[in-house]
């Protein structure tokens, strides 16, 4: 009985080794004309991109856009290592890499010419990635509370400070393994409470006060657990991600915008020199206002194409980003390192 | 009398540290069953409908085929170049085999970030570039080390006694390896080729960089999936990974015994 299992199941590994392998070929002789590679994160994301921009685009050229899921690390990575035959043809970047594919000329200059929804776009936010791409899409980190249990929350990050040093609440705020930290959390605090990129002493010293009413998250979903298991009552996270907890059942969630604006952390697009031209029609699908609509309604995030007009839900959800602070990612990138490891030795967590 | 208190402890130590080792692993479980559409623990009720969503999201059934691909094939590879590399280098004298050895190992030494980015530039300047081709070279990589210390460490163990004893009685070099080799190390090679598969098939920090619309494997799309997106799926697919694990080990060791395979390692 056992010889026989051994060898059935020595022969159907190989049988089924050598068929998955055969998988290769077909993959080898992928590349097609007419045929794009653009750049999503995953879940619902991905099904947005799907919906807003790959089916119009596909519905208009009659070509095919193949979606790649991943981060933004990775697609810049690809695209370095093959600048010459870039493996994507559309680049969904965080600013500060986007700053880094422009200043490496990795990636092609935005002009109307080549995208006539551009000029629908305001100006600041193209120039933000120096012309070479723009933003699309953005979110606010601000104030997440939880409302059975918050009744009055703090308006401003000032307030916020005072009122969870004093120990009125417990704050979940993120850690320094979350890529986002210094922009979302150091530079932001430190700016709304005087400081800056220059200056991130208050941010600190803020810290300091509130150190025995905190608790750090390392990932969206920690600062989630964190708020519903009562760990924490309140804590710095982001807009569109409280209002998709709140319409998956969680409705004791809310948000805040603080007086002193939260940070904008945008999504830009941009294209590799040296990609497939089909790229640009793709790029002004994604810039167009009735595409953006949909795509805001999917995900909960503002976006950024003067034309688009919110639904009723999503109206009060959305801060404009003209009430937000715009992060010179410019002037935090030197000193970038220096804030992490001030972070390590004071904070430590 | 003390002797009874030393066995009560011991037992209750085991039993506290299965308990740590265990329970996250339990909670996820758990929560993979959950009726609520976010991550919560406890659980507010009892639902499937976490374990249907990773059928109806067709990047999670895409890169599990990927996996399922890469991993065979990676450990195919290994095995095709580790087991003669282990017979030969196993009973050769001089440092040069401990050098090649060594060699053939290093990459368990190394980051696997760094294998992946380095090995995405290289690979590119070849002109294979991102493609299933280079994610499997890579893959193979990285898998090889864990069958060849399986099979050397079974190999050294075999006394050559029984091969010289075969070609004494007539059996010519691949007669010897068919009927006497090849079953006294088939345990090294089952373990190696476990390890190797589930080394692939779990790997992230390379399959990251070879990722693409066609290449992207499993760990990779359930990265990207559980940074934007907040539902139980992550943790379906968690128990259903885990189940196989299961499944795999308890078939492995109806055909070859884990007692052996881990004699083996």
């Amino acid at each position: 009985m056992t010889t026989i299992m051994r060898r059935t199941f020595l022969g159907g590994s190989a049988m089924l080794g050598a068929g998955l392998l055969t998988g290769i070929g077909p993959r080898l002789a992928n590349a097609q004309t007419g045929e794009i590679t653009v750049t999503a994160f995953g879940g619902v994301w991905e099904e947005a991109v799907r919906k807003c921009f790959v089916a119009p685009f596909e519905a208009k050229t009659k070509a095919k856009a193949n979606v790649s899921l991943g981060g933004p690390p990775q697609w810049l990575a690809q695209v370095e290592a093959e600048p010459a035959k870039p493996p994507v043809d559309v680049l969904i970047m965080t600013p500060d890499l986007a700053l880094t594919a422009a200043k490496a000329d990795l990636v092609d200059d935005f002009t109307v010419e080549k995208l006539p929804n551009l000029a629908k776009i305001p100006q600041q936010l193209t120039d933000s990635v120096k012309g070479k791409g723009t933003l699309f899409d953005y979110g606010v980190s601000g104030i997440t509370y939880n409302k059975d249990r918050v009744k009055n929350p703090p308006k401003s990050f000032a307030e916020f400070v005072d009122r969870v040093a004093s120990g009125e609440f417990v704050a979940s705020v993120p850690s320094i393994s979350y890529a986002v930290t210094p922009i979302m959390l150091i530079w932001s605090m430190a700016q709304a409470l005087g400081g800056g990129a220059n200056n991130v002493d208050p941010f600190f010293k803020a810290m300091e006060k509130m150190k025995d009413n905190l608790v750090f998250w390392a990932g969206p979903n920690d600062f989630f657990n964190h708020l519903s298991s009562g760990e924490a009552d309140i804590g710095i996270y982001f807009d569109g991600r409280t209002w998709n907890h709140f319409d998956s059942g969680a409705t004791w969630i809310d948000f805040i915008n603080p007086a002193e604006g939260g940070a904008l952390n945008g999504v830009a697009v941009q294209k590799p020199k040296n990609a497939n031209p089909l790229a640009w029609q793709y790029i002004n699908e994604v810039l167009d206002a009735k595409n953006q609509e949909q795509f805001a309604e999917i995900m909960n995030y503002g976006v950024t194409n003067v034309d688009v007009v919110y639904s009723d839900k999503l109206k009060p959800r959305i801060t404009p980003w003209q009430q937000t602070q715009f992060p010179p990612y410019e002037e935090i990138a030197p000193v970038r390192n220096e804030w992490v490891d001030r972070w390590n030795r004071e904070i430590g967590r | 009398m003390r002797r009874d208190w030393i066995n009560i402890a011991l037992a209750a130590f085991v039993v506290l540290f299965f308990i740590f080792m265990l329970a996250p692993i339990l909670v996820v479980v758990v929560v993979s069953f959950t009726a609520a559409g976010y991550v919560a623990f406890p659980i507010p009720g009892w639902s499937l409908k976490w374990f249907g969503n990773i059928f109806a999201y067709q990047p999670f059934i895409d890169a599990l085929l990927v996996s399922f691909q890469v991993a065979i094939g990676a450990t195919l590879l290994s095995c095709a170049i580790g087991i003669p590399a282990c017979l030969f280098l196993a009973r050769a004298r001089g440092a040069w085999a401990g050098a090649i050895m060594t060699f053939l190992l290093s990459p368990l030494s190394m980051p696997m970030i760094v294998i992946g980015f380095a090995s995405l530039f290289f690979l590119s300047w070849l002109g294979i570039g991102i493609s299933f081709t280079a994610l499997l070279i890579t893959h193979t990589v990285v898998c090889l080390p864990y069958v060849i210390r399986t099979v050397a460490g079974v190999y050294a163990g075999v006394p050559r006694s029984y091969e010289e004893a075969a070609a004494i009685l007539g059996a010519n070099p691949a007669k010897v390896f068919w009927h006497v080799t090849l079953p006294l190390i088939r345990p090294g090679i089952m373990a190696g080729s476990l390890f190797s598969f589930l080394t692939s098939f779990d790997n992230l920090p390379i399959s990251y960089f070879f990722g693409s619309s066609s290449t992207n494997t499993l760990p990779v799309v359930m990265l990207s999936y559980l940074e934007h997106q907040f539902d139980p799926t992550i943790a379906a697919l968690s128990t259903l990974q885990l189940a196989m694990a299961v499944v795999a080990l308890i078939v492995v060791d109806r055909i070859y015994g884990i007692d052996k395979m881990t004699v083996a390692g």
